[in-house]
């Protein structure tokens, strides 16, 4: 036996030496465990509820969602093998803390706080290598059911501690360690991390205030980025008992196909719900949505799409790696396509991208193509709503540009992050640098309640919109029957959800003569700009089985006429001061709603509708980081202004005969 | 396990176990002796042994994560990679791969940090811990102040200069009015609610923004207020109901305050840890350049 095998061991040894204290530690703070709501009641004081007197407040009580809840459903941690090894040092709790507005001491030192608190949180671990927290403090009551096991509790119990820790590496040296004991200290490293991080989720999870998920990443294909964050609505009691599906073989699988079977397993075992989020197509090479399935080499079939379609309600299209609705290559009359694109290569630029790669992995064109494969196919393989989430590997779920910790911990505040390369890849040749890394996004849930329940039903019927960091609230509703006079309604969400459908929605086999009309409806960040303007993009399949994509400006701010000539609305203006890091409200509307009705309607053909907001230009966070670091002579080519923006999820339209 | 907590060997157990060092050093000791009995000069033939407990152990692994057992070719396959695994394992530990790697390196900082942080866990604590904690923190803990209110909004961009003249008149109207109006009539369309029941100060401040709410305290109740700013324009407040913010008792948080409490004894007892192993060291730094 080698020196290397006996490190190993007698680390295991020491742990079971100590079971038995731990044990009874982890069980007393799971019982800590499910936080439901009349715990939370319990620990907080006010009620969660109104009181039931409510004078002079008849509007109140709604039945639908009133306001957007605002999280991020993909963070990591110093769980995550690459984020430790990215120096970052804070775990799920100092997450959670943060997320729920506690100012925390960032990974490099520094003071960090949101502006305000976010009212969810995904931290979204890598399986493969999560913690690998050695399984020596698993606490197990079976150990105690061993002859050997129960002998050196015994002998522990008596003070001789040291002596049965010798007992035991002999025993694992000479293989004659029980069998029931070795199953439970040689569990898998990330076992124990994985139970730590529904722990941390237990305990933040705060019924009403804030809403603490339990999930993970599934890492698949590393630089194709065939990622999948995974996002349990259960608690411990469920989630507890399964342990995260890995990529690496062979107890996990780099295949999607097996994500969703695990999916599926664990629904049935625990009675439990589970989705799945794919994100960051922009760097996958053409691998995100594809025609062609990656493992079979064959066009997908009808069970991929039914399996995508079931498991894959939502789609991360704007995070820190760059912003995937739509790319000027795909959609060359759109001015606004290529908001912070990454189109160089793959995630770690070891291959390059070519440009037959773009249509699978932008989520306009894979909303195109699902039209197309729902007509093959039977059954819409990308049928998904769009959120934005950060992928910080900091702990710290920033997106906003004057307070953007970056991407990895070595890229928190410091002068010289603008300048350095981010990726370099000496074999391509191709750099991505870090000011390219883009200060977005979050999540918007439109969830009656801030509880994992509410928030993931929500979800799941892709009631959510994504936004590149702002705190906007967006509406969208689609029906028939909406007019003019329903935009100046005091009370918009009411006639939407009475005539019509919310984002994620379906509008099926239109009436004779009529056409779908959408109420939109946009407020701005309360601490934020004002926005510029309301558009509906409209992709649509036609009838020779081509796909087509039109933006419409619905409705802007000021008396801006669009062009006679080329129909385009002229930009809104521009206040930033770079050199201040500042910009005013002068120009754009705190508020944005009207009714729209499609122009160019044919009934026979399926169609999707989203609305995209944008703001008014505001500093990036580069300007920020120039003017706080006062940096001087910087690259031209570094973008000093943003205009943030929120897509909404798509209101699919499907002929009675596909 | 609560029994098992409770039974005084136990507690007797977790005390020698609290004292981190004494368990750093008994690891250090184990190390010490297991090297010098096992292991040997040169890299002569070595013997890898899979056991049936660990066969077991790997197709446990697997049904954990597939929800089935692994097929015979699966398990084949299993301890076929952990051979492989085992290997190439112990021929890289023994031309030194894992020296001066940056990656093992922080592995390693991270398992002791790990170990840290479960030695540091702590025996139940009292109600009085618990209660001392909930005082030294107050700021923690307090409930927030809830208000129910109703609001008008003015646009700015619609009222243009004419925004403090109406914003004075609506005023006077609403307040003159008393119940005869509905004020969710009056005033400019916003997508925000006209009225609000017993909304915690800190939602008031997600929805129309920090100066907003920090105005409402101020406000008389029961009379139509403002004009008051918010980040949307100007708004006139109806604040029918307050309940003023208040420290709870320990019964109503006791679970957020021994949350807070064990992450705070984690957090020093961690520190505790390093700074004791940290005494082991003299630790010299040449001069910075």
């Amino acid at each position: 036996m080698k020196f290397a095998t006996f490190c190993t061991r007698t680390l295991i040894a020491v742990a079971a030496l100590a079971q038995p204290a731990f044990a009874a530690e982890k069980s007393v703070s799971t019982d800590v465990g499910t936080f439901d709501k009349a715990t939370a009641e319990k620990a907080y004081p006010y009620p969660l509820k109104p009181p039931a007197k409510q004078p002079y407040a008849p509007y109140a009580e709604r039945n639908y969602p009133t306001r957007p809840l605002f999280g991020d459903t993909h963070l990591h941690t110093s769980y995550s093998l690459d984020a430790g090894v990215f120096g970052a040092r804070l775990g799920p709790r100092e997450a959670f803390q943060f997320a729920r507005g506690e100012e925390v001491t960032a990974s490099s030192g520094q003071r960090a706080k949101l502006s305000r608190p976010l009212d969810f949180l995904v931290v979204a671990d890598h399986s493969d290598n999560m913690g690998f927290f050695p399984a020596l403090f698993a606490g197990k009551p079976e150990m105690l059911a061993d002859p050997t096991g129960r002998k050196w509790y015994d002998m522990m119990q008596k003070g001789e501690g040291a002596k049965a820790a010798f007992e035991i590496i002999a025993a694992f040296s000479d293989g004659t360690f029980p069998k029931a004991l070795e199953m439970n200290p040689g569990t898998p490293g990330f076992r124990a991390a994985w139970q730590e991080s529904i722990k941390a989720a237990e305990e933040y999870n705060s019924p009403g205030r804030f809403t603490a998920f339990i999930g993970y990443e599934w890492t698949s294909q590393g630089s194709f980025n065939i990622h999948r964050n995974v996002v349990f609505r259960d608690g411990a009691d469920k989630a507890g008992r399964v342990e995260p599906f890995t990529v690496a073989p062979p107890a996990g699988s780099p295949n999607e196909r097996d994500l969703w079977k695990w999916m599926q397993a664990y629904e049935d075992k625990t009675g439990g719900k589970v989705l799945a989020i794919a994100h960051n197509g922009n760097v996958s090479n053409g691998r995100m949505f594809p025609l062609i399935e990656f493992f079979t080499g064959k066009p997908m079939d009808r069970s991929y799409a039914e399996a995508r379609n079931k498991w894959e309600h939502l789609y991360e299209v704007t995070q820190m790696k760059g912003d995937g609705e739509s790319h000027p290559f795909l959609s060359p009359n759109d001015e606004f396509a290529g908001y912070e694109t990454w189109d160089k290569g793959n995630l770690d630029v070891s291959a390059a991208k070519t440009k037959d790669m773009l249509q699978f992995e932008y989520a306009r064109e894979a909303l195109k193509n699902g039209l197309k494969l729902e007509k093959e196919l039977g059954i819409n393989p990308h049928k998904f709503g769009m959120i934005g989430s950060t992928d910080s590997h900091t702990g710290l779920a920033t997106a906003e540009e004057d307070n953007f910790f970056g991407k990895v911990t070595p890229m928190e505040p410091n002068p010289e992050r603008a300048t350095k390369p981010f990726l370099k890849n000496p074999k391509t040749g191709l750099t991505v640098m870090e000011w390219e890394v883009a200060a977005s996004g979050y999540a918007a849930v439109w969830a009656t309640d801030n509880t994992r329940e509410a928030i993931f039903d929500a979800m799941q019927r892709r009631e959510a919109y994504a936004t590149t960091g702002t705190r906007m609230a967006v509406r969208f509703f689609g029906g028939f029957d909406f007019e003019t006079k329903d935009a100046h309604n005091r009370l918009p969400a009411r006639i939407g959800y009475t005539k019509g459908v919310p984002m994620g929605g379906d509008l099926k086999d239109a009436p004779k003569g009529k056409a779908p009309t959408f109420l939109v409806a946009a407020l701005k960040d309360p601490i934020g700009a004002n926005l510029d303007r309301y558009q509906i993009v409209k992709g649509w399949l036609d009838k020779n089985g081509k796909l087509h994509e039109k933006v419409y400006d619905v409705v802007w701010s000021g008396a801006r006429k669009p062009d006679p000539k080329t129909g385009k609305l002229p930009p809104v203006g521009n206040t930033v001061d770079v050199a201040n890091a500042s910009w005013t409200n002068a120009i754009g509307a705190p508020e944005l709603i009207a009714v729209w009705k499609d122009p160019a309607f044919d009934p026979a053909q399926s169609a999707f509708y989203y609305g995209r907001v944008l703001e008014i230009p505001t500093p990036r966070w580069t300007a920020y980081d120039a003017k706080y670091y006062g940096l001087k002579n910087l690259d031209p080519k570094i973008p000093m202004t943003t205009q943030e923006r929120a897509y909404t999820s798509p209101i699919w339209y499907t002929p009675k005969k596909l | 396990m609560k029994q098992i907590l409770s039974d005084p060997s136990v507690q007797f157990l977790k005390r020698i176990l609290k004292e981190p060092l004494a368990h750093f050093l008994l690891i250090g000791a184990l190390l010490f002796v297991v090297y010098g009995l096992f292991s040997g000069p040169g890299s002569g033939r070595g013997e890898i042994v899979i056991t049936q407990g660990q066969i077991e152990h790997l197709a446990a692994g697997f049904a954990r994560v597939w929800q089935r057992p692994p097929s015979a070719e699966e398990l084949t396959g299993l301890i076929g990679d952990r051979v492989r695994e085992e290997v190439l394992y112990r021929e890289a530990i023994a031309i030194g791969l894992d020296k001066d790697d940056a990656i093992i390196r922080r592995r390693l900082r991270q398992k002791m940090e790990f170990i840290s942080d479960d030695l540091a866990a702590q025996a139940e604590p009292s109600d009085a811990e618990l209660n001392t904690y909930l005082q030294a923190h107050p700021d923690a803990f307090r409930a927030e102040p809830r208000f129910s209110f109703r609001q008008v909004y003015l646009s700015p961009q619609k009222r243009g200069k004419n925004l403090q003249r109406d914003a004075a008149q609506l005023l006077a109207q609403l307040n003159a009015s008393g119940a005869k109006v509905d004020p969710a009539q009056l005033g400019d369309a916003l997508m925000l609610e006209p009225a609000y029941a017993a909304l915690p100060l800190g939602e008031v401040a997600k929805q129309f923004g920090a100066p907003f709410a920090a105005r409402l305290p101020e406000l008389a109740l029961k009379q139509w207020q403002g004009p008051v700013e918010s980040g949307y324009g100007v708004h006139l407040v109806y604040i029918s109901e307050r309940t003023a913010g208040r420290m709870p008792e320990l019964a109503e948080v006791r679970e957020t305050v021994r949350r807070e409490w064990v992450n705070a004894r984690r957090l020093e007892a961690n520190e505790k840890f390093y700074q004791e192993l940290l005494k082991r060291y003299t630790v010299t730094v040449e001069d910075i350049k």
